[in-house]
């Protein structure tokens, strides 16, 4: 191939391969996302929805929405306990997925595809049954809530609620982001070539220092991928909490859901909606600059490794 | 890649054909879950010669946002009164001929011609249900506590027996209202005064309640995992229902509590856009018969506007004082009015503080 | 690796299992619970499983679920793929964006927005509407999969197979996609995942008369979420399995990994 073919093929494939993605989420995201960053700004209609953008020839535009965001501390303090409970869901969740994704990135071909499916299966069910079956597991007459109950009973303590709690929605929410760590992870531990783990070995590395200087640097992708996959969507969560979570469990999903329902507030339900919108990106953006600067590019690892 | 295509076609050409093939004249209903009866469904189709498609709601506030964003093609919705005096004053909704409604008159007059919406230009009543105090008898008398009063979820002497077995609607109009009936005021007082009395009363309450619920609550009641709830008269009649199916040792019962109750009256109305108004008009008389608006009651002990209904009314149910209260208990209900855009925003400040421990 | 610590693996990947699997244990079992409540176990009965097999809504619920999710699945597995070898080779903020803010914009922002912008467009809800709100939000976690798979990614073979004379579409097809095939794998499962079992963006988008799997069980969760939902559930999993197996059979070379192909 010539070099301006060749050039030119290469930019063609620049098209064809980022045009039809970013095309179609500029139409079916974008757009209507803006519709509703432009209703950030406007007021609310007096009986839901929004009031007209052109009132007697003016535009109606303001700030007040913003204005109350950053006026009241509350919206900020359940922000951050969102965030909290965020942090450990994916934290909990990377500790329950490394080994099961490991397990099966390391199982024989035949298997591995039987493994992962299992993984996700339980997914294909609906959410609302699972969650009642997590109430069944942690209802005060069930034997969790009994051992657990007995134990606490035996050091004098009172009986602790398993149920309607901040544990019961942590628990859920790990429970539902689950396989959304452990694929990202496995399609990363997948391709980790066991040659260097044997070399490795052979020179004297330990069980921990084969993992930890070489197995877990290596999967920081895959990491990063689940990490951000849990991390993201937990901000925004509201069902959990609704269906069993204890009378000071409300976290900044549901106070969104409430002002597009009860409060039909929607300028100020797309505030807050842009606040974590952009304060997850930042927070992603962030954990990928820190990344970066603390192992470098994922090919500088590889060549550190090599 | 060719096979993936093939079999990515063979799996639609699986699941499509579950799809009905559609009758021309269709009726599409907006309505919660489980608000009419099959048998009445069938029988409507067989009158009118025509589909009825139904699609839910569980939540009056998801229809009024999806109305409010510009969905159409729903012919009939059935919302609750406050809901209806949004959706008038939206200007969505189809004014009613009512000469097409000879079966109008079986309404029981003190439920027409509302506040809301005078001389029913727009909605006609359907079906009603209070929200009142459901508890498990056994464990309320082996406690000794009251079951008829409001005191019970609010005052810590008695919920000091019950802490972490008692629930509370997950909803700001209604533990509001509650709150507020204790205090004496009105369900519909707007003094910002009284509503901060109503919110310490709650707040002092708030450490003993398991949760704030309006979804999974009632299966919690019926199993005896929860002893009381602040709760929807369906929900309750329906758990005890269910806990006598199960052989429990203990009823699930309905406590109106004597300061009074909010009344939920829902209410057909026509969307202004409704495809075939003449069926939704139709429908409506249809269900103005007396026998027709009987099955649901029957069905799930909800409260009837319909006089001509009681001859068809299962007789336990027409005693039950919770679904079908007598004259003094009726002066003490109260219909929930809409709020002004500022008052909704200021009771969800409050709201939410109340729902994050503050 | 040798016999302690695979068994400490084991140990660690078994609780992993166990913690998906009870919960999902229980769903089927009280798929054949004789009461309308799903919260304790009271006798055993079939009588679900009929009343599944009665219930014409339920079963069209179903089925159109099933459609959106194949279709949904399937073009943002196409799209996210894309997207992903994009954000890996051409990176820029305004991809990463329009990437990742759909994975962190709360649902019922999405869903009112979508449900405006198809209002303005004219465009009459129903599957198709909610399909193509589907494909927007999961295309972002197809996308980051496949870009997770492809960091680190060996260019030697691709270098090789341009120093060969392949062209670009040869080298995706021949070098890069088995590659990252368990990536776009992963993405799909994922993809498929999310787009059957949500519903507050389906609520928002769906016509009327259009009706899923979850719009229909969660209008009962004010009622009674009844073990039909069990019932239906179960047979759905079963259902989508056999689909599965069947496709890994039918095509085996597209669904390995690199490795299996040398």
């Amino acid at each position: 191939m010539s070099s301006a073919t060749a050039r030119k093929s290469a930019r063609l494939g620049r098209w064809l391969v980022s045009g039809p993605p970013v095309l179609y989420l500029v139409v079916f995201f974008a757009v209507p996302t803006l519709i509703m960053v432009l209703a950030s700004f406007r007021t609310p209609g007096e009986f839901g929805g929004l009031a007209p953008l052109v009132e007697d020839g003016k535009l109606d535009l303001n700030l007040e929405s913003y204005a109350r965001f950053f006026s009241e501390a509350i919206y900020a303090e359940i922000f951050l306990k969102s965030v909290w409970y965020a942090l450990a869901t994916t934290f909990f969740c990377l500790a329950l997925a490394y080994p099961l994704a490991a397990l099966i990135a390391r199982s024989p071909k035949r298997y591995r595809d039987l493994l992962l499916l299992l993984v996700i299966l339980p997914f294909w069910s609906n959410f609302l049954i699972r969650i009642y079956a997590w109430m069944i597991i942690l209802g005060p007459n069930a034997a969790l809530a009994r051992t657990v109950n007995g134990i606490l009973g035996g050091f004098g303590h009172e009986p602790v609620p398993l149920l309607f709690s901040s544990f019961a929605v942590l628990v859920c929410l790990v429970y539902v982001s689950l396989p959304f760590m452990v694929l990202p992870l496995y399609a990363n531990l997948e391709k980790h070539d066991q040659a260097l783990l044997d070399a490795a070995q052979d020179l004297g590395a330990n069980a921990w220092q084969r993992f930890w200087r070489i197995t877990f640097p290596l999967s920081l992708p895959g990491v990063f991928a689940g990490s951000a996959l849990v991390f993201i969507p937990a901000l925004g969560i509201f069902a959990i909490p609704d269906i069993l979570g204890g009378p000071e469990d409300s976290l900044i999903g549901n106070v969104i859901k409430q002002q597009f329902l009860e409060t039909r507030d929607w300028p100020f339900g797309s505030v807050l909606s842009i606040v974590l919108t952009v304060a997850a990106l930042a927070i992603a953006g962030f954990a990928a600059w820190v990344a970066r600067r603390n192992l470098g590019t994922p090919s500088s690892a590889r060549e550190a490794s090599a | 890649m060719k096979k993936l295509l093939w079999l990515a076609a063979a799996s639609l050409a699986i699941a499509l054909p579950a799809a009905p093939v559609f009758a021309k004249d269709e009726f599409h209903l907006y309505n919660w879950n489980n608000y009419i009866a099959p048998e009445t469904i069938k029988r409507f189709e067989e009158s009118c010669k025509c589909e009825v498609v139904q699609t839910y709601y569980s939540d009056n506030e998801e229809l009024l946002a999806k109305l409010a964003a510009g969905a159409k093609g729903y012919d009939m919705l059935v919302p609750t009164s406050n809901a209806v005096e949004a959706l008038i004053k939206g200007k969505q909704l189809k004014p009613i001929d009512k000469s097409q409604l000879p079966n109008l008159k079986n309404i029981n007059p003190i439920y027409l011609n509302t506040p809301f919406d005078p001389g029913n230009k727009y909605s006609v009543p359907y079906a009603m249900s209070t929200t009142i105090i459901g508890y498990n008898d056994v464990k309320m008398k082996e406690l000794g506590l009251p079951t008829d009063t409001w005191a019970v979820i609010f005052e810590p002497k008695y919920l000091e027996k019950v802490k972490g077995r008692i629930t509370v609607l997950d909803s700001a109009n209604e533990l509001f209202a509650a709150a507020l009936k204790y205090l004496g005021y009105s369900a519909n007082d707007v003094d910002e005064k009284h509503w901060n009395e109503a919110v310490a009363v709650i707040k002092k309450a708030r450490p003993y309640w398991a949760a704030f619920n309006a979804s999974s609550y009632i299966k919690e009641l019926t199993v005896g995992n929860i002893w009381l709830v602040h709760g929807y008269s369906n929900d309750i009649f329906q758990a005890n229902l269910d806990a006598q199916a199960a052989k429990r040792a203990f009823h699930i019962l309905q406590g109106m509590p004597k300061e009074g109750a909010v009344l939920a009256v829902d209410n057909m109305v026509i969307h202004k856009d409704a495809p075939r108004p003449d069926l939704a008009l139709k429908f409506m008389n249809f269900m103005l018969e007396g026998k027709n608006s009987s099955e649901l009651t029957n069905l799930i002990g909800s409260g009837n506007p319909n006089l001509e209904a009681v001859k068809y009314i299962k007789p336990e149910i027409l005693k039950n004082p919770a679904i079908f209260p007598d004259k003094a208990v009726e002066a003490k209900l109260e219909q929930l009015k809409e709020l002004t855009g500022a008052q909704r925003r200021l009771r969800n400040k409050l709201w939410t503080e109340i729902k994050a421990g503050r | 690796m040798r016999g302690k610590r695979r068994i400490a693996l084991w140990i660690a990947a078994g609780a992993g299992y166990a913690f998906l699997y009870v919960p999902l244990i229980i769903v089927i079992v009280y798929s054949f619970n004789n009461s309308r409540l799903n919260a304790e176990w009271v006798g055993f009965t079939l009588n679900w499983y009929d009343t599944l097999f009665h219930d014409q809504d339920m079963i069209f619920a179903a089925g159109n679920s099933l459609a959106i999710a194949l279709t949904a699945s399937l073009v943002s597995t196409v799209l996210g793929t894309a997207a992903g070898v994009a954000m890996y080779r051409y990176p820029t903020k305004l991809l990463s964006v329009l990437v990742l803010a759909p994975i962190a914009i709360p649902e019922i922002l999405m869903g009112v927005s979508l449900l405006i912008f198809f209002v303005l467009l004219n465009f009459t809800l129903g599957l198709v509407s909610v399909a193509l709100a589907h494909i927007a939000f999961c295309i972002g976690f197809v996308a980051i999969v496949v870009r997770a798979r492809l960091a680190g990614m060996d260019e030697s073979l691709t270098e090789a197979a341009r120093d060969c004379g392949a062209s670009p579409w040869q080298t995706f097809r021949y070098i890069t996609l088995p590659l990252i095939m368990p990536g776009v794998i992963a993405g799909a499962l994922m993809a498929f995942t999310l787009s059957i079992d949500d519903f507050v963006i389906t609520f928002f988008t769906a016509g009327a008369g259009t009706v899923t799997l979850p719009l229909q069980i969660y209008s009962m969760i004010k009622i009674a979420v009844t073990p039909e939902v069990n019932a239906v559930s179960s047979l759905l999993m079963l259902l989508t399995l056999a689909l599965i197996i069947i496709a890994s059979r039918v095509s085996p070379t597209l669904l390995r990994s690199q490795e299996d192909l040398s």
